[in-house]
């Protein structure tokens, strides 16, 4: 093993990951004063590398852009042995993270989500209401530069959004007329993508390739909102940092962390504060990396939690075919509107918990293409490609169910025994199945989308009942808690073992909700950096 | 194994292609806009991991009928033809010919020209309706 080099420097605070709760920690640290290091394994992504203004586009997202890290297979990249999880899970390592992939959907929790087992008595009261977290949800949507509608009644006043909303297009339109015919809640959704310059961003020019990256520098995505504010402010960023473990000193504090550069060297950054934001398979799988190696039960982990209660959203949805054109490619995607009807629970319906519903667009017309190999030739090819084509491209749309997905501590983040990393580094391992709560959420859901469908007009319908490739949302693997017995980390994300180490991430989510979780992500970041901040003169430290 | 496309590999392809993708219904054949060309060395180029599979089932296909080459990759070796079939029809609907013929211009530039302006929605009354309906969260119990 290579001698490890130190960096004479001692950092404030260590940030692990760029992605969106590190960008949020960084940039409020800095501007704070707070002598910042952030050690990320990606590298800066420039907007001019994406496709979705070429006519390359498709074609590039099927491999170099793909968000499943296993199909990109860079080196920047980490694998995930996923040959016992029913999804796959889906990120982006670089400078911004998940976010210079993500589709921008910008939702909130409902109120609900933070007392699921007083409500329905399930998993596990969240120690904080939605209350407590509103303030820095209207945050985080200004320093984000979110496009939205106040007044949407499934959520409790408060303020509005500091842009006007997106166009919901055709597809949008055609499918808010189902939802009226059938008394059913829809509202224009709310995106992280501006829809008028925004704070150094142009406005969104409505292309439908947000997924692979925004090639107009509008989306949101966080190396365009928050770092260039933290390295003006003094953060330091460094990319091609892989880390492999958090040290610990004497005293069981934490002290830093080892990371190979790429050069292939071992450095060693040393901090007062660490703080962990390498999303919900990342940190877990550093967690249990450290302390004594791989062997133990790993750091911050008394509880032997860390890794568990894994949550990934299943997604299931229902395609409408139209006899009109719907010019479904165009963007942002983004959502266009979205549903709660049938969000919360209904104890007769046989299930607890429900699902958010999006429209996004379609894409263009090879992603028709996909994954024929094997089925019968005329079906997918031949005069039959034409028909296909001109039936359903730019005339379909999809109601899109995000699932949620309840506590399991046997859907799990483990130490793969083989599988390693391009330097090396023990990679991660998931267990993840669907439970049968789960099974029956999605069926009533596919079956109330499919009436959603009809009413809209559709004149021939399809339902996908679970996307392997769906894994976005990384949740539940440190979760929060006010007992150190059931939980790693305190309501602001501080471990209950080790004072100075912190988690940021979707890790410290206590249940899934049903909605994509980046909003929650970074208005608990934001809460839990704030309050650091304040306690800064209390906070214990590496000696 | 050559991962070279000679011209002789060429043609196999435009022949497999044209089977996968014909003159039909008011549209080209896939080598009536020339995927085969350029277009095949630019997709193969930009997507490397795909010659392998692309390469073994043109040279499985040498000297049979495209329609039986393209059944039999089918059964025996189906990455193979799909790796062929994803060449052609990402070339075929790159060309400008065909996105004009699908009504598709690509993803273009379409900024909402006043995005201040109050949507059709809201102006048409679908959104009242929505309103009137009455909020549909359970709150935060006490």
């Amino acid at each position: 093993m290579p001698s490890v080099k130190k960096s004479p420097k001692v950092a404030d605070v260590l940030i692990i990951g760029a992605g969106a709760s590190g960008s949020i920690a960084a940039k409020h640290l800095a501007e704070n004063g707070f002598d910042v290091v952030c050690l990320e394994q990606g590298g800066k992504v420039d907007n001019s590398e994406f496709w979705g203004d070429k006519p390359e586009w498709e074609l590039m997202s099927q491999k170099r852009w793909h968000p499943n890290p296993n199909v990109r297979d860079l080196e920047n990249d980490y694998p995930v042995d996923t040959s016992e999880s029913d999804v796959n899970p889906l990120m982006y390592n670089a400078v911004g993270g998940s976010t210079i992939l993500f589709a921008a959907h910008w939702q909130r929790f409902m109120p609900s989500d933070f007392r699921v087992k007083t409500l329905d008595g399930v998993a596990d009261d969240w120690p904080i209401t939605y209350e407590d977290l509103l303030p820095f949800y209207e945050e985080v949507d200004i320093e984000m530069g979110v496009s939205g509608l106040g007044g949407d009644p499934a959520y409790p006043p408060g303020k509005d959004f500091p842009l006007p909303p997106l166009p919901i297009g055709k597809i949008g339109m055609k499918a808010a007329e189902g939802m009226n015919k059938l008394g059913w809640h829809w509202w224009p959704g709310p995106n992280a993508i501006p829809s008028k310059p925004y704070d150094g961003r142009n406005q969104c020019v409505r292309r439908g390739a947000c997924l692979t990256g925004c090639p107009d520098r509008a989306k949101a995505s966080m190396d365009h909102t928050h770092w260039p504010k933290a390295l003006a402010a003094g953060a330091t960023l460094i990319t091609g940092a892989r880390v492999r473990e958090i040290t610990v000193n004497d005293e069981g504090l934490a002290s830093g962390a080892i990371y190979i550069d790429r050069n292939g060297r071992e450095r060693e950054q040393k901090a007062n504060v660490v703080i962990m934001c390498a999303n919900g398979i990342g940190t877990p799988r550093l967690l249990l990396l450290s302390n004594t190696g791989r062997d133990s039960g790993g750091l911050a982990n008394s509880t032997g939690l860390v890794g568990k209660n894994l949550m990934m959203h299943p997604y299931a949805a229902v395609s409408g075919k139209f006899d009109e054109p719907l010019e479904s490619w165009l963007g942002p995607a983004g959502q266009t509107i979205h549903s709660m009807q049938w969000y919360e629970t209904d104890a007769s319906r046989g299930f607890v918990r429900g699902a958010k519903w999006n429209v996004m667009p379609s894409g263009g017309p090879l992603g028709m293409r996909a994954a024929y190999g094997g089925k019968a030739l005329e079906d997918s090819w031949g005069e039959n490609l034409h028909r296909n084509t001109k039936k359903v491209f730019g005339r379909s749309f999809e109601w899109g169910i995000i699932a949620e997905d309840l506590p399991d501590e046997t859907n799990t983040v483990t130490i793969d025994p083989s599988l390693t990393d391009s330097d090396g580094i023990p990679a991660p391992k998931l267990t993840y199945k669907n439970s049968e709560n789960t099974e029956r959420l999605i069926d009533f859901h596919l079956e109330k989308a499919q009436e959603a469908m009809a009413a809209a007009g559709a004149i021939e319908t399809s339902a996908t009942r679970l996307m392997r490739d769906c894994g976005w949302h990384l949740m539940g693997t440190a979760r929060m808690g006010n007992d150190p017995k059931t939980s790693v980390v305190n309501q602001y994300g501080q471990s209950h073992d080790v004072p100075n180490l912190y988690i940021y991430d979707g890790s410290v989510f206590v249940t899934s909700s049903g909605f994509n979780p980046t909003g929650t992500i970074t208005a608990i970041a934001l809460r839990s950096v704030k309050n650091l901040i304040a306690n800064r003169r209390n906070q214990k430290v590496a000696a | 194994m050559s991962t070279k496309l000679d011209d002789n590999l060429r043609a196999v392809f435009a022949g497999i292609a044209d089977f996968l993708i014909p003159e039909a219904l008011g549209m080209p054949s896939a080598s009536q806009v020339d995927v085969h060309g350029e277009l095949a060395d630019r997709i193969l180029g930009l997507r490397p991991d795909l010659r392998e599979d692309f390469m073994r089932g043109l040279k499985a296909a040498e000297g049979k009928s495209s329609e039986e080459a393209a059944q039999e990759l089918n059964k025996s070796d189906p990455a193979a033809l799909t790796a062929i079939g994803l060449v052609a029809s990402a070339g075929y609907y790159m060309t400008s010919k065909v996105r004009e013929l699908i009504g598709y211009k690509g993803q273009e530039s379409r900024p909402e020209a006043d995005p201040d302006a109050t949507p059709e929605y809201v102006a048409n009354g679908m959104l009242q309706q929505v309103i009137d309906r009455g909020a549909i969260f359970k709150p935060t119990p006490r």
